[in-house]
């Protein structure tokens, strides 16, 4: 017997069956019946339709995937001298006019010679993919995030060269979204607010 | 000659990254049922339900090579499926559409059991089920319309057993002052 029946809620009616009767009318009326079949084709058609990951693709997912880094104090404290460095960075872009400064985004930074690792996250439950496009990549969607968890948080790894740089997030291909986590923005004259990231040279 | 259906999900998993992506086909056989089943639960209607299973395979096949328990890959891709299912439900667009709509959608179905009282009833649960949090319609639909165990569900969605166990009481609570109202 299930629970259901055992935790009847008289104040449901007074007739003493009510609860059972309409977990029972649940299951019931519940839609039943199997995926259509046309959806296994239609699945695999899209399936196909998808690019080859090829070399390039697959070394560039590994770089962004999300990695566990272990870190000794030490650098610990390297890196907290350095995100302290990136946080009062001022911009200095030429033509710039001075109103919309370059703030980093809620990234983490591992640097290396000549780029800096910048961790990007955006929360977009739901979406089937986002990139990250900037003027680090010519405005090219060309760095995908990752969902590893399917909870709708995606993070990713992108190396980008030290300076001041602006990015969106494309979701989906289709929907261009600002990171609501970048600390300043700059109009990108066509309507849109670009997030700002600043990123200081690697220790 | 059917030995590829033979094979685990884990060996699956294993071709489809290997470059073989047609194997892909088995997972969908394997777990389409199940997860239009649910998302036809939690959408109420067909058409959704299709789309969103199609969308929750897709993503799946893209994001394999972060399965990192490919024996448990159904559980994986169900999962992939319920977030979608909630994040659709809780759109504001598919608020426009009541849930209520199972019933007449289950009568065009030619549904054996459908008379004026159960139709009656139908339309009233599935309207209070509409009204819950998307979290507390997942929990109910897989534990009480679903007959799921507490700790399958636990695991499919990555919570502890009492969580789920509160959520679940939640749910019920809700439905019974909302079936009260509409008594």
């Amino acid at each position: 017997m299930n629970d259901d029946l055992r935790n009847r809620d008289p104040r449901l009616g007074d007739e003493p069956d009510e609860w059972s009767r309409m977990v029972a009318a649940f299951r019931s009326a519940a839609p039943r019946g199997g995926a259509p079949p046309w959806l296994e084709q239609r699945v695999m058609a899209e399936i196909e339709s998808l690019p080859e990951r090829g070399l390039v693709a697959r070394v560039a997912a590994w770089l962004v995937r999300p990695a566990p880094i272990r870190v000794s104090p030490l650098v610990a404290a390297g890196a907290a001298a350095l995100l302290a460095i990136v946080l009062i960075v001022p911009d200095r872009v030429p033509g710039s006019d001075g109103a919309d400064g370059g703030g980093p985004a809620n990234a983490s930074v591992t640097p290396t010679e000549s780029v800096v690792y910048v961790q990007f996250m955006l929360d977009a439950p739901g979406a089937s993919s986002v990139s990250v496009a900037g003027d680090f990549s010519e405005w090219e969607p060309s760095f995908t995030l990752e969902d590893v968890d399917g909870d709708g948080v995606w993070t990713g790894r992108i190396p980008v060269r030290p300076g001041v740089h602006t990015y969106m997030f494309l979701i989906d291909g289709t929907e261009w979204r600002t990171d609501p986590r970048a600390d300043r923005y700059r109009d990108d004259g066509f309507g849109n607010r670009n997030a700002v990231l600043a990123v200081a040279s690697g220790v | 000659m059917d030995a590829p259906v033979e094979r685990t999900d884990a060996q699956v998993v294993r071709d489809v990254l290997a470059g073989d992506r047609d194997a892909y086909r088995l997972l969908v056989r394997r777990y389409g049922d199940t997860l239009y089943g649910h998302a036809l639960r939690m959408t109420g209607h067909p058409d959704e339900a299709a789309d969103l299973v199609q969308r929750a395979l897709v993503k799946g096949f893209r994001k394999l090579p972060s399965c990192r328990e490919p024996e448990r890959v159904g559980a994986w891709l169900f999962r992939i499926l319920a977030n979608l299912c909630k994040d659709h439900v809780r759109s504001p667009r598919r608020r426009d559409v009541p849930m209520g709509r199972v019933a007449a959608v289950l009568q065009e179905q030619g549904d054996p059991a459908s008379d004026a009282e159960s139709a009656e009833i139908r339309s009233r649960i599935w309207g209070a089920l509409d009204a819950l949090t998307p979290e507390q319609r997942e929990a109910f639909v897989l534990k009480h319309v679903e007959g799921r165990s507490y700790e399958e569900i636990a695991a499919v969605m990555d919570l502890s057993v009492a969580s789920l166990k509160m959520r679940v009481h939640r749910a019920r609570e809700a439905l019974r002052g909302l079936l009260e109202e509409y008594a």
